[in-house]
């Protein structure tokens, strides 16, 4: 797996962490996995949910999601999207590099001196 | 995988294939909708929840486009993953089906094989010889413009605009002589400028220079490839070395490499051909010497034959020693190099190809009958799986993959046949077939075999698969057995078999044309008695032997005394020209009272032979009048000549040729005609051309060269004399080479050689071919029977008898093969006219052969299918009433 060396892949690896945390419970649809991370995160994260497209197709395509049709909970037909193994592995793997991280980020921000 | 399509497909039913940008609209759409109806939800306008989505959800244009070129090139890669995957499986398949059937399939590959090893061997030939391109620097702009006089090599080098530049050479075969041994070595002399035309340089050495071809320079020469393995091991200090070449000192300068052999893959050394503008009669009296140029880079082949036909006849008042005429050069013309080196094989070769096409076409049209009786027995297993879902295309593919299974099984046979063929081919190919050297299984033969294999199993596997998956699928599940087949089946068996036996016959007619004309050309009477005569070539050195010298003529007295005296010999003589072993030299001539101003033009004859007295007695050609030669036939006595029957009426009608006078086409005595011999065979059997001059050697010894033909008749075995002479030779003088000793009935055989390669070729194909036919009415004949054991058991119940039951099953094979064999004979009517030229004695449309090859394929048809009528026969009336 790639290293998060560039901002844009940190954000778009962080993406993927995002949708595929999204899809450990259940199958969803792209409009769910945006629902689900505008909730969980209050707001906070405001992605563009147009990028969340090509983000699973990345994801499809290595593997780490399938998708298949469907019919939505009102009864339309819908993509949805199912978390693999390999995505439950690269998952698990990207979360704790992922936290590792932002753990050390946020001891370098709380280290003295405080700042104003 | 296919799993996952499934679903999708049946929930957009409006498309066979899924729809990428439908899909991706659909998933947008969804999306945006969702939002939309959550936007209202949460008491937004209308208006305000739209635009709110479509903000949240960004650039929905470059999404799209995104999304849709990204699914379109997935969709593509596991179409492609999912063609291999069946393809696989097809394989896998097809292999099972075929080894649970051996006996099909190794007869279905086992008639590819001898269709494409045949194929393959002959093709191996076709691209050595026509297709591969000369190994010199453009070939393409290589051209030959025909034979002349070194006086006109020069004054057409200088006045060609469309040639760049002009070589000639001509041949050079001498006795050659490294100090140990010698040997008679093909050769040629070439202008200096002959090798760079070519874009060729020796690999050891230098070539030659200019200076090398001015008179007086010190001799030099470049050897072969192989003369310089073969006979010096491949020494590296090889230049310097000297060789005697007819009897003069050589000084080697270098080796060619391996791939140069021009003019021919025989020639052993090449000479630089030494030019004394000085010697008038050497300039312009010797013709014979070959033209190559080069075109000029912005010239045609079509500008540089205008040219020519314009400049070469312009020549005529150049030549100082007579008027070569009127016609003089008029029909010059200009030819690709490749076209002038592979001359007739060409068509010789495309007929062979052609007739190995006709093999192949057969053994595709059997395998197609093979596999379409197969395919009726397998139709319950056909039906099944249609009902199961495979689609028919993916059905007809199946198929289809079989009989590419068996085409490339069959190929690979084939290819072990060929290289058999082709390594028997190589011993027995004539020698006029040029660049054969060449002839091997590389690259380009294989992927010809892989071509011809895959475009036939798809040719003969897509008849049965496209008809076997016809007939409605429900049909055959419900009942089984024989359904749908039936009828339409045995009228495409029937079809396909009757178009086999007319290309069978087709190629039938043609080998028994070839073979007749054969025959005929072994039954001619070559003019005199072959048998029992031996023939050596004796090649004395000019260097130590020069013409007309009194040690030339007492070294062959020598020779022909000491064999003369041999116990079994009976008669022997020395000829400079030996009937049939080559084409002669001849010569134009004055005759007294009618054509004596030698700058006029003169009457040529063909055949000019010197002899020595009992070359008559010999060759047991009887003098019809007039005295034969004799001893007394001496230098210092007035010159004589023998005619042959046409030449002494040709020019004295009345029948008073003994004692008239003709000469050479230049000042010189008279020579006296003293007898007249009967016409005989010179040049080939086919030979129409009788006129031929004999003059006594010991008159002409200082115009005919060094080199002589011993001809010796005996009363035991000929080739014991042949060692006798050869030892003779030996222990006179060991420099002097013997060669081609053979018997005068191998010379006569070997002159026919071309047309019995021919004969023999075609006539293998035409067996093959008849063979194959005969499998084919044998296999739907019995399939016919075992379709109509009803109606035959009906029959026979009703009281037919067993004969009666044969004949109608003979009789409809018959009706069969008899509208084929009329077929075929159409065909062959037309096609046998492009064999014209090799036949001989036998016109293409001769009735005989045509109706001796119907009759063997209606009795062919007649036997094939007697076997499987008789078995008919042996129906139980009970058991087949009962079988339904």
């Amino acid at each position: 797996m790639p290293a998060t060396h560039d901002p844009g892949d940190l954000l778009q690896g962080t993406l993927g962490i995002l949708i595929l945390k999204s899809l450990l419970l259940a199958p969803a649809h792209g409009y769910a996995i945006s629902r689900w991370i505008e909730e969980t995160t209050g707001d906070v994260l405001r992605i563009e949910e147009g990028s969340l497209y090509p983000a699973l197709r990345r994801l499809e395509d290595r593997a780490l999601v399938t998708s298949r049709w469907g019919r939505s909970e009102n009864n339309r037909r819908a993509r949805f999207y199912t978390i693999t193994a390999a995505g439950r592995r690269h998952l698990r793997n990207d979360a704790s590099t992922w936290l590792r991280y932002s753990q050390a980020v946020t001891r370098v921000l709380r280290a003295d001196p405080a700042i104003p | 995988m296919r799993r996952e399509r499934a679903p999708r497909r049946r929930g957009s039913l409006r498309f066979l294939r899924p729809d990428v940008p439908a899909d991706v609209d659909d998933e947008l759409q969804f999306h945006i909708q969702m939002r939309i109806e959550r936007n209202l939800a949460l008491g937004m306008s209308l208006e305000d929840a739209r635009r709110d989505a479509i903000e949240r959800f960004g650039e929905v244009g470059t999404v799209r486009a995104q999304l849709v070129e990204h699914d379109e090139r997935r969709q593509t890669t596991r179409r492609r993953a999912e063609y291999v995957a069946d393809f696989v499986q097809d394989v896998k398949f097809g292999a099972r089906a075929l080894r649970r059937a051996p006996v099909f399939a190794v007869a279905a590959a086992l008639t590819l094989a001898l269709g494409i090893g045949a194929n393959t061997a002959i093709f191996s030939i076709v691209n050595a010889v026509l297709l591969q391109p000369l190994p010199y620097t453009h070939p393409e702009r290589l051209v030959t413009i025909g034979q002349g006089s070194l006086g006109e090599y020069q004054a057409l080098r200088e006045r060609l605009r469309t040639i760049t530049e002009l070589a000639a050479w001509v041949p050079a075969t001498h006795p050659v002589d490294d100090g140990r041994q010698a040997i008679r070595l093909n050769g040629v002399a070439v202008t200096t400028n002959l090798m760079p035309l070519l874009g060729a340089a020796p690999m050891i050495g230098r070539g030659f220079a200019p200076e090398d071809g001015t008179y007086g320079s010190s001799p030099v020469m470049i050897i072969s490839n192989s003369l310089w393995r073969r006979e010096f091991g491949s020494a590296s200090d090889i230049v310097g070395r000297k060789l005697l070449v007819d009897g003069a000192p050589y000084t080697i300068v270098g080796v060619m490499p391996p791939s140069f052999q021009y003019p021919a893959n025989d020639v052993e050394y090449w000479l630089p051909y030494t030019i004394s503008p000085a010697n008038i009669g050497l300039m312009w009296g010797v013709g014979g010497k070959e033209f190559i140029g080069r075109l000029a880079p912005n010239a045609t082949l079509e500008q540089a034959r205008r040219e020519l036909r314009t400049v070469w006849p312009s020549l005529r008042r150049l030549n100082p020693l007579w008027d070569p005429g009127a016609t003089y050069r008029v029909d010059a013309t200009v030819t690709p190099l490749k076209a002038d080196l592979v001359g007739s094989a060409r068509s010789l070769l495309l007929m062979l190809f052609g007739a190995t096409l006709l093999v192949l076409l057969i053994a595709c049209v059997n395998v197609a009958n093979l596999l379409l009786a197969r395919a009726t027995a397998r139709e319950r297993e056909l039906a099944v799986r249609a009902t199961l879902g495979g689609g028919r295309g993916r059905l007809v593919r199946q198929l289809v993959t079989e009989g590419l299974l068996l085409a490339i099984v069959g190929a690979a046979a084939g290819i072990g046949l060929a290289v058999l063929a082709v390594h028997a081919l190589i011993g027995i190919i004539p020698t006029g077939i040029p660049r054969s050297g060449a002839i091997a299984m590389n690259g380009m033969v294989l992927i010809f075999t892989l071509l011809v294999s895959l475009v036939t199993g798809v040719v003969f596997s897509a008849i049965p698969a496209i008809r076997a998956t016809a007939g409605g699928s429900s049909v055959g599940t419900r009942s089984g057995r024989r359904a749908t087949s039936g009828v339409s089946h045995t009228r495409i068996a029937g079809m396909l078999v009757a178009g086999e036996i007319a290309l069978a016959v087709m190629l039938a007619v043609a080998s028994l044309l070839l073979v007749r004309s054969f025959a005929a050309l072994r039954s001619i009477a070559p003019g005199f008695e072959p048998m029992q005569v031996i023939a050596a070539r004796i090649s004395a050195p000019a260097g130590s032997y020069p013409p007309g010298s009194a040690r030339l003529t007492g070294f062959y007295r020598d020779v022909l005394d000491r064999v003369q005296a041999l116990p079994g010999v009976r008669d022997a003589a020395l000829v400079d020209q030996l009937p049939l072993a080559a084409p002669m030299r001849g010569l134009a001539i004055r005759v007294q009272g009618q054509h004596e101003d030698v700058t006029q033009l003169l009457p040529s004859i063909q055949h000019v032979q010197s002899v020595s007295p009992d070359y008559f007695a010999t060759l047991r050609i009887p003098l019809l009048h007039g005295r034969p030669f004799t001893n007394r036939d001496g230098a210092d006595s007035p010159p004589v000549a023998i005619v042959s029957q046409s030449v002494a009426r040709e020019f004295w009608p009345n029948g008073d040729a003994i004692g008239k006078r003709i000469g050479y086409p230049f000042d010189s005595p008279w020579i006296t005609i003293v007898g007249i011999v009967p016409d005989t065979k010179q040049d080939s059997l086919r030979d129409t051309s009788r006129v031929a001059i004999y003059m006594p050697w010991s008159q002409t010894s200082s115009r005919v060269g060094s080199e002589l033909w011993l001809v010796a008749r005996s009363a035991g075995d000929p080739r014991a004399t042949g060692a006798d002479i050869r030892r003779i030779v030996h222990d006179i003088d060991r420099a002097v080479p013997v060669s081609d000793v053979r018997t005068m009935d191998a010379v006569v055989a070997e002159s026919v050689v071309g047309s019995r390669f021919t004969a023999a070729l075609v006539t293998a194909f035409a067996l093959l071919a008849l063979v194959l036919g005969a499998v084919g009415i044998y296999g739907v004949v019995s399939y016919l029977v075992s379709e109509r054991t009803r109606e035959v058991g009906i029959r026979i119940a009703l009281g037919a008898s067993a004969a009666g039951v044969v004949r109608l099953i003979v009789g409809r094979a018959l009706r069969l093969a008899a509208a084929g064999t009329i077929a075929g004979v159409i065909c062959a009517m037309a096609a046998t006219r492009a064999l014209r030229q090799w036949l001989y004695g036998v016109s293409p449309s001769d009735p005989l052969t045509f109706g001796a090859v119907a009759v063997v394929f209606l009795g062919i048809a007649a036997f094939a299918s007697y076997a499987p009528a008789r078995r008919a026969t042996h129906v139980d009336p009970a058991v087949t009433l009962r079988e339904e």
